[in-house]
């Protein structure tokens, strides 16, 4: 007897609400400009914006823009990108920590050779033309030469 | 994107999953016998002697393994039905699901237990709790429950 | 033996169809800070926390861990529930057990939703069997359809019954600052002409959809005693399942198995022998209009076939002998992960003397009950009494 396989999809359209600090975070974006927030209590800068710091229970309302250079702090090479990536050649996602940030930002590594992206060490923000209010409004970050 | 003062930023996605679900044994037993003799089987109880539909490897009731295969009627009653006019989008397509349709929770003739079926009728003043109903079955079948049964018919109409 | 463990305090945030103004991480922060204020304490103060919620109604999975700082999750013991409709008072047992086992003395139960950001018949469905039941199940309406058709061919109930159920639930979420749906002028013949949406059920009979969170924080008899002037004590708590398919209950609604189980076991524990007399108040989790009347049954407030006439009488309205819903139940506010919850924090609000202007006078003892998943029953006694 043949086993019974049944094959389905489960297809579920949704709306994902950014809130307050996300969305002053994504029209920053779209004006070209990098906003994060600073807990008064800790001192630590949250980028992406937090409008509440769970460490020190308390809310945040102090914002402050970073500039759009970092360093790379960590990346991986995906050989094979999924059907949701821009492309079918092998991309680098890195881990960001914007100066003056606590916490990272992932993002594309671009303008650099896979085999080449060991050597970066300091990165920058490259602005698409037409910016979305978005995370893709920042193309990808280049190696600062 | 516009929006109201109180309101923020909104991105709209498609959750969009393909999984491939493994019947398992017995309903794989339960599908070969409806797509090749277009016979629909239930599973009996020896402990409380109850015929279940859809077939399960053991009674949650008695908690005993059920092994007794025995074949049920296409003929039964309807025990709960309705008409659903709220359109809605459905899962399996991510499109809206054509409405209106009748379902019913069909107890057939041998079974203790009840399954969700199409009913023919679309005018919820001539279903009712009770009432005989027929399965109709669709050929070629195929092996699944609601290709192979099309839909079932209210008896005497 | 168990500990002794209480409610000590409650927060719930503005419920609305959609809370456009927030995230899931805000939305959570609001109702636990509110619960923090309300029993003066810090989230320090918090040893636990148990955190529930039905996936995949936001859309993507784990939708707590992307707001994990946002209800104290920080480095905090803490662990999520999702059991569908029921999945807030599972939270709140949990919390309960956490407490009750000597593990932990403060722990914070917390239930969220935003049903406005998915389709929310769309992801129930998907609760249905994907070869017995899928291609037909209708979401949380299709469902309700079905059972109350059997509960009206059953009991006689009337359509005009259930429909009073509807108006007293939304009359009462007037007195609710929290509440969803507040309606104060709608009669029954709006209910009755309102848009069938799966016979017999139509938009008015049906709970709505609502975006919003509870959280509740529940101690140990001395820290309850510290923190609060008039703790909710709990009495006894119950669960009971259902077989797996939508049919394998004759009568999944009028005599819900596990309702009837789930609800005499806590009644045993706790002592009632007559909840209709012994309780003061009840927050029950109805979905639809008929169902409230089917779980009067189901619950012991009446006999068998007697729900109809129960509403009739007016019994469980807030001037009669068992009031039901104080708050406006499900049928006016319904962030489905938060529900169950609400449930519960309302009886306590309730036996606490804290529910202002849905108060019912001299509450000694109040029920909470979740229903969900596969008609899986929770169950909560408080009471004010040690
Ligand atoms: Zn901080
Ligand atoms: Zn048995």
């Amino acid at each position: 007897m043949d086993e019974w396989v049944v094959h389905q999809r489960i297809k579920i359209p949704f709306m994902y609400t950014a809130g307050r600090a996300l969305t002053r975070f994504l029209e920053g974006l779209a004006r070209g400009e990098i906003w994060a927030t600073r807990c008064a209590s800790c001192g630590r800068v949250y980028l992406p914006p937090l409008n509440f710091c769970g460490r020190c229970w308390r809310g945040i309302d102090r914002w402050c823009q970073l500039p759009p250079l970092g360093e790379l702090i960590s990346y991986t090479i995906i050989q094979r990108p999924l059907p949701e990536h821009p492309d079918r050649s092998p991309l680098i996602l890195g881990l960001i920590r914007l100066d003056g940030a606590d916490t990272n930002l992932v993002h594309l590594i671009g303008d650099v050779d896979p085999s080449e992206v060991e050597r970066v060490t300091r990165v920058r923000a490259v602005w698409r033309d037409e910016r979305p209010a978005s995370i893709l409004a920042i193309s990808h970050f280049a190696p600062l030469t | 994107m516009t929006k109201k003062d109180d309101e923020t930023q909104r991105v709209q996605y498609l959750l969009d999953i393909e999984y491939h679900y493994a019947a398992g044994e017995l309903a794989t037993r339960f599908f070969t016998e409806l797509k090749e003799a277009g016979r629909i089987m239930g599973m009996r109880c020896s402990g409380c002697h109850r015929v279940y539909l859809p077939p399960r490897p053991v009674c949650g009731i008695c908690y005993k393994e059920l092994k007794d295969w025995v074949p049920l009627s296409d003929e039964g009653i309807i025990v709960g039905c309705t008409v659903v006019h709220l359109p809605f989008i459905d899962p399996m397509t991510g499109e809206q699901r054509p409405v209106p349709y009748g379902f019913a929770i069909i107890r057939l003739d041998g079974a203790s237990t009840s399954i969700y079926h199409f009913v023919d009728e679309t005018d919820e003043k001539k279903l009712r709790v009770g009432q005989r109903v027929k399965a109709v079955f669709r050929e070629p079948r195929t092996g699944s429950l609601h290709h192979d049964i099309k839909y079932f018919r209210l008896v005497g109409k | 033996m168990p500990r002794r463990v209480a409610i000590i305090s409650t927060g719930q945030t503005k419920h609305r169809a959609k809370r456009r103004d927030v995230n899931v991480r805000e939305l959570i922060t609001e109702a636990v800070t509110r619960a923090l204020e309300e029993a003066d304490i810090r989230m320090k103060d918090i040893d636990a926390v148990v955190i529930g919620n039905m996936e995949p109604f936001e859309g993507f999975l784990f939708p707590e861990l992307w707001a994990v700082e946002g209800w104290g999750g920080y480095l905090k013991p803490s662990v999520k529930f999702n059991t569908g409709g029921t999945v807030g008072t599972t939270t709140a047992i949990a919390a309960y057990y956490y407490v009750a086992s000597g593990i932990y003395d403060v722990v914070l139960a917390i239930g969220f939703e935003k049903q406005s950001e998915g389709h929310t018949q769309t992801a129930i469905t998907t609760v249905g069997d994907p070869i017995w039941e899928r291609a037909i199940m209708a979401g949380a309406v299709g469902n309700f359809a079905v059972m109350a058709s059997t509960y009206i061919h059953d009991s006689g109930v009337t359509e005009e019954q259930a429909a009073k159920v509807a108006v007293k639930a939304r009359r009462n979420a007037c007195n609710n600052e929290y509440a969803h749906l507040q309606m104060p002028d709608i009669t029954v013949e709006d209910v009755l002409k309102s848009r069938m949406l799966a016979y017999p059920v139509k938009l008015l009979d049906m709970c709505p959809q609502s975006d919003g969170a509870c959280a509740v924080v529940f101690a140990e008899e001395s820290r309850a005693k510290q923190l609060a002037p008039r703790p909710a004590w709990i009495k006894a708590v119950a669960t009971a399942h259902e077989q797996q398919y939508m049919g394998d209950s004759p009568k999944r609604l009028a005599a819900m198995r596990s309702q009837v189980a789930a609800s005499r076991r806590a009644y045993a524990y706790a002592g009632i022998t007559n909840p209709r007399k012994e309780l003061d108040v009840a927050e029950i989790y109805e979905v639809a209009s008929f169902a409230e009347l089917a779980m009067y049954e189901n619950l012991g407030f009446c006999e068998r076939g007697e729900g109809g006439k129960l509403i009739d009488a007016g019994v469980t309205e807030m001037t009669g002998e068992l009031p039901v819903n104080p708050s406006g139940g499900v049928l006016s506010t319904n962030p489905i992960g938060a529900t169950a919850l609400i449930r519960v924090a309302e009886a306590a609000l309730q036996v606490m003397g804290k529910a202002g202007k849905r108060q019912i006078d001299g509450v000694r003892t109040a029920l909470a009950t979740g229903y969900g998943g596969n008609a899986w029953t929770d169950v909560m006694i408080l009471s004010r009494d040690l």
